[in-house]
């Protein structure tokens, strides 16, 4: 946004009108100038459609304000803002639109710097996560004037949807790809001061992937996700003894998770998926060795390098970091295919991982039924390979999805508006479906925008094109509609829960079908790919509940969870059933995953194990019978710990002082949505719903 | 009993055309782009994944029994004649 008052060479004009002010002005520049009536003009022309004519007449007006006042030292701010009040008087409202100045309040500013923001956990307090903070508060803003239409913002800001990461308007959401891309071309990134050819070592292709995990992050709002990584690492673990193994394992782990160098001084939200047998696509497809060189063996013909490495990297997460806790980053997704059950050594790597998941709850149990294939990152989301990916999957270098944006749909607000009327209940549904896919449209215009200026624009790394592509394949990418209290919208129009009834339940399934139909429907309409995600809501739970209690008190303070006198409030999240519901846990795996194959950009089924430490081979049974007697498509334990900062050691469990040295500095850490955190930096909807979780104790 | 079927599945044609359902008590369930209660059902039976591979599928709903392939739903119906 430029300035009022630059101080560039001063333009000699005869200004019949100017007073001789004594008025001095503190520009953005740092400096002080001498009062330029001009200016005035000068901006409003360039910023706005105004004639000159306005632009004089509002310019004199302003002047005279500021002569009445007998103000001494203006800022360019303040004058902006007395512009916009005489622009409002003249009723040029879409001027003063295009002339807003972005920023914040000292006050807020004061806030920020002092207090840590809770919104996201992954994000500490400190400097670097201030100035995130306070870029994303201008990017939120120019988005909501400027790439999004009234209509939309206004939605948002009244929280009928939720536009995720408006702060990060200028990237898409999230990115899944191989390391065959860095294994093939180097790291070779747009403005890198050095290049580097592909890797010859697995150490210095962990430092690629490392690297430019980084530098994707700098250019995703959100997760990193990595396609089978210990399959595309195999071919550099040829020879390796054991104890190499797993030092580059403890290194890979390490280097993800203590990398607090991200936006905003915060980890790389990052996923691996791992198989323990070579996925069918994969098994006849040339692999690239060292020094990007094809090896003359097919990846299922290193099944057995895979195999070593992937359980080297469970040995170090069922060790845990330097107390025992577990790691946060990188999440490891395990696929389950059909063939994993015929793969020889799969009894003992399942008890493997299920003794991981019951001791530090790590595993992610991604099942692919049938011949399903996926790469899956952020909390839930995944990508379901087409026809056409498989036959990239030839060359996986290709393999790059993305999602552009996330939109969440407030569910409850819908049945509060409907009053009882199920016509105007699916009407509503889809009327915010269609606001949702408007402002799928409009980021992508942004987006495309961004990306028009190629190598020299912002977006130079999206760009950039090695294999006869861009980075950012568009003809790829997904449009995220998510939703958020399913159970409270059943709640409020049927007067019973998700958990109450198999009408209640069977409603539920036809919103989300009907949702479903709806983005199949748009996307053909508009050539885009929209699919709906369990989004995990971190913030958006609890921000839709506070807007609803405000704005539709009487009706929200019927359905809203959590405890209102301490604020700590939420929805449930997307499709989930009452998180305090005591059930047996294969009941709600087997009620939640009903859903999930309607949801084809992700889900996932939550059991909240507490201190309870099952016994691996009992969670392996258990593994065993989702997969083959569910259609639940991923499944996490969570454990809850706590650490002592003074004797720094772990215990399991929520307490409030150490049980080994007594000291009651303590941390709390599990899982948020989809990854573990320390509970202190949670917001007050997610602490109401850890005080409601069941904890699964008596059923393993 | 519940079949799920779709307008332009030939078997599903066959079967609808063959008995006369409504008097068998099988309520049909088309799978259309604009019928969410007939994909809500199929997901409620947990059959999303198995409708992908093919249809018909006929569900017993007393009973939870599923059944699939026209060949086995016409020789069910049949039997379900004879009674």
């Amino acid at each position: 946004m430029a300035e009022i008052l630059e101080l560039k060479p001063p333009v000699k004009v005869d200004y019949k009108d100017t007073t001789d002010l004594a008025v001095f002005v503190r520009t953005s520049d740092e400096e002080l100038a001498s009062w330029n009536r001009q200016k005035i003009v000068e901006a409003l022309i360039r910023e706005t459609l105004l004639d000159r004519d306005t632009a004089e007449m509002i310019s004199k007006e302003v002047e005279q304000v500021i002569i009445r006042s007998g103000i001494s030292v203006l800022t360019s701010p303040l004058i902006r803002e007395i512009v916009d009040a005489k622009l409002i008087e003249h009723g040029l409202e879409r001027a003063r639109r295009m002339h807003t100045r972005l920023g914040m309040p000292l006050y807020d500013v004061e806030q920020l710097l002092t207090y840590p923001n809770k919104e996201n956990a992954n994000v500490p307090h400190g400097p670097e996560a201030t100035n995130l903070t306070l870029a994303e508060n201008i990017k939120k803003e120019y988005a909501l004037l400027n790439v999004f239409s009234q209509d939309i913002s206004d939605a948002h800001m009244k929280g009928d949807v939720h536009l995720h990461d408006l702060g990060f308007i200028d990237r898409p959401y999230c990115s899944g790809q191989s390391l065959e891309y860095i294994k093939k071309f180097g790291l070779s990134l747009p403005n890198s001061l050095a290049i580097a050819k592909p890797a010859k070592h697995p150490e210095v292709l962990l430092a690629h992937m490392v690297k430019f995990a980084a530098a994707l992050q700098s250019n995703f709002a959100g997760a990193i996700g990595w396609d089978a990584v210990n399959l595309f690492f195999a071919p550099y673990l040829e020879g390796m003894i054991d104890r190499d193994l797993k030092q580059l394992a403890q290194m890979l782990i390490f280097e993800f998770s203590q990398q607090a160098v991200a936006r905003g001084g915060q980890a790389i939200f990052s996923d691996i998926n791992l198989y323990w047998e070579v996925p069918k696509h994969f098994e006849s497809v040339p692999a690239i060795g060292p020094a990007g060189e094809y090896t003359g063996k097919t990846y299922g013909e290193y099944s057995e390098q895979a195999k070593r490495f992937v359980k080297a990297l469970f040995e170090v997460y069922m060790e845990g970091d330097g107390c025992g806790r577990p790691f946060f980053f990188p999440k490891p997704l395990v696929h389950i295919t059909e063939k994993f059950w015929k793969e020889e050594g799969h009894e003992d790597f399942l008890n493997l991982i299920s003794e991981v998941a019951c001791e530090k709850g790590n595993t992610y149990f991604v099942f692919d039924r049938g011949n399903t294939a996926k790469i899956s990152e952020c909390c839930r989301l995944s990508f379901k390979l087409q026809e056409s990916d498989l036959l990239d999957a030839k060359m996986p270098w290709r393999m790059r999805y993305s999602a552009l944006q996330n939109v969440t749909i407030n569910l409850p607000r819908i049945a509060y508006e409907a009053k009882g009327s199920d016509v105007k209940l699916f009407e509503i549904i889809a009327e915010r479906m269609e606001l949702a896919v408007k402002a799928h449209i409009q980021k992508r215009l942004f987006i495309e925008k961004l990306l028009s200026q190629g190598e020299k624009g912002p977006l130079a790394l999206l760009t950039m094109n090695k294999d006869g592509q861009p980075y950012l394949r568009m003809h790829r990418v997904s449009y995220l509609i998510g939703m958020v209290g399913l159970n409270e919208l059943v709640k409020y129009h049927l007067g019973q829960e998700l958990h109450e009834s198999n009408f209640a339940l069977q409603f539920g399934l036809k919103i989300i079908a009907h949702m479903k139909l709806l983005s199949d429907k748009f996307s053909k309409m508009h050539n885009m790919h929209f699919v709906l995600e369990q989004t995990p809501a971190e913030s958006t739970a609890y921000r839709f509940a506070r807007l609803d209690l405000k704005h539709y008190s009487e009706k929200a303070g019927r359905v809203v969870k959590g405890d209102i006198s301490r604020g700590e409030i939420y929805y449930t999240n997307s499709t989930y059933l009452n998180v305090s519901h005591p059930i047996n846990p294969i009941d709600r795996i087997k009620i939640e995953g009903k859903f999930h194959p309607l949801i084809e950009a992700g889900s996932l089924t939550h059991i909240w194990l507490g201190e309870k430490k099952p016994a691996k081979e009992t969670m392996a049974n258990f593994i065993k019978k989702i997969f083959h007697q569910t259609e639940n498509d991923q499944v996490a334990f969570s454990p809850e710990f706590s650490t002592c900062l003074d004797c720094r050691r772990t215990e399991r469990g929520l307490a409030t002082s150490c049980k080994y040295c007594g000291s009651e500095k303590i941390e709390n850490i599990t899982r948020i949505t989809g990854y573990f955190t320390r509970v202190s930096s949670w917001n007050k909807g997610k602490i109401g719903e850890l005080r409601d979780r069941f904890r699964s104790v008596e059923y393993f | 009993m519940i079949l799920f079927s779709t307008p332009t599945c030939g078997k599903c044609k066959e079967i609808k055309e063959s008995f006369d359902l409504k008097k068998l008590g099988v309520e049909v369930k088309e799978l259309t782009e604009d019928n969410p209660d007939a994909l809500a059902w199929l997901a409620y039976y947990e059959l999303v994944k198995k409708a992908e591979n093919g249809l018909p599928i006929m569900v017993l709903k007393e009973s939870n029994v599923v059944i699939t392939g026209a060949e086995n739903i016409k020789k069910f119906l049949q039997n379900k004649l004879k009674n």
